[in-house]
């Protein structure tokens, strides 16, 4: 009997062991993998984030269309209006082609007057 | 009635020459305010915006806090959902002008400016005074600081039950690569 409880005892301490690491060591999202909040062209989101409700969109994988107007090493910018970074750059991209980018929002840079998205993937190349 | 036809080409062409401004979308921070024996408090972003006109000095850039990167996923969210409030905040900025700035002293060798500004973090100004290094590598300016921050300046609230696992002094490196 008591070694039962004393094995019911173990049992639940690295059950909680366990979900406690868990919770701690979650993985990192994967942006790529999300199925994106909303699909837009890169300036909608632009005058989305410059709006009231733009807390709605921050930290939040979207889709955007647009035409490349530049080409940086780990990023490209899309209608002059969203920055998309990616961890390596695709392949075979190049200026005035019209993509699709997947990516998580960070915000809005008023210096530059770009949206930026991070961890960028290409789901469409046109 | 000939001079006034040259006054605003003469306008147009010293204001052409006035813009002089090296900046990057791709700057980079980092901060660390990990304590010794404790988890490592540490955090970079790679995308961050700045803008030096090369004529006056005057300096500014941008960070998106949602961009700052955590090795651990849960750290991240804690950043910005209960320290930063990043949804709420979403960016700091830092405005000021190098004294004594002059472009032709910039060469190969690093050299020093004292950087005299504001910093907003959190939805709140405070001074800045800081040191930024800058040399010439190829056709790009590199700018390199390093400072320290205190959480409580800008109402960074850190609760009692993680206190002791992160520093009180923040430090923070930034690494700018400015291009013409």
């Amino acid at each position: 009997m008591k070694k039962r409880n004393f094995l019911i005892a173990f049992l639940v301490i690295v059950a909680g062991a366990y979900t406690g690491y868990k919770y701690l060591y979650k993985s990192h999202r994967n942006i790529e993998a999300e199925v994106a909040l909303l699909k837009v062209e890169a300036k909608q989101l632009v005058a989305m984030l410059l709006s009231d409700n733009s807390q709605g969109i921050l930290n939040k994988t979207v889709e955007v269309t647009g035409i490349i107007t530049e080409i940086e090493n780990q990023s490209i910018t899309l209608d002059e209006a969203i920055q998309c970074t990616f961890s390596q750059l695709p392949k075979g991209l190049e200026l005035n082609k019209k993509v699709t980018i997947k990516g998580r929002c960070i915000g809005y840079d008023d210096l530059f007057e770009l949206a930026k998205l991070d961890q960028c993937s290409l789901t469409n190349y046109l | 009635m000939i001079k006034y036809v040259y006054i605003p080409f003469f306008l147009f062409v010293v204001s052409l020459w006035a813009q002089e401004k090296y900046s990057t979308k791709n700057g980079i921070i980092v901060f660390e305010a990990s304590v010794p024996s404790f988890e490592e408090v540490k955090a970079k972003n790679e995308n961050v915006s700045a803008i030096l006109n090369a004529d006056t000095g005057e300096f500014a850039s941008l960070v998106l806090i949602n961009g700052f990167r955590f090795k651990v996923a849960l750290m991240e969210e804690h950043f910005n959902e209960n320290y930063m409030e990043s949804s709420k905040f979403p960016k700091a900025v830092v405005k000021g002008t190098l004294e004594n700035f002059s472009f032709s002293e910039i060469n190969t060798e690093k050299r020093e400016f004292k950087l005299k500004g504001t910093i907003t973090i959190h939805g709140v100004t405070k001074p800045l005074e800081t040191v930024m290094a800058l040399y010439k590598s190829g056709d790009s300016v590199k700018l390199t600081s390093k400072f320290d921050l205190q959480p409580s300046d800008f109402n960074i609230e850190i609760p009692k039950i993680v206190k002791n696992k992160i520093a009180e002094k923040v430090t923070i490196t930034v690494q700018y690569s400015l291009l013409k």
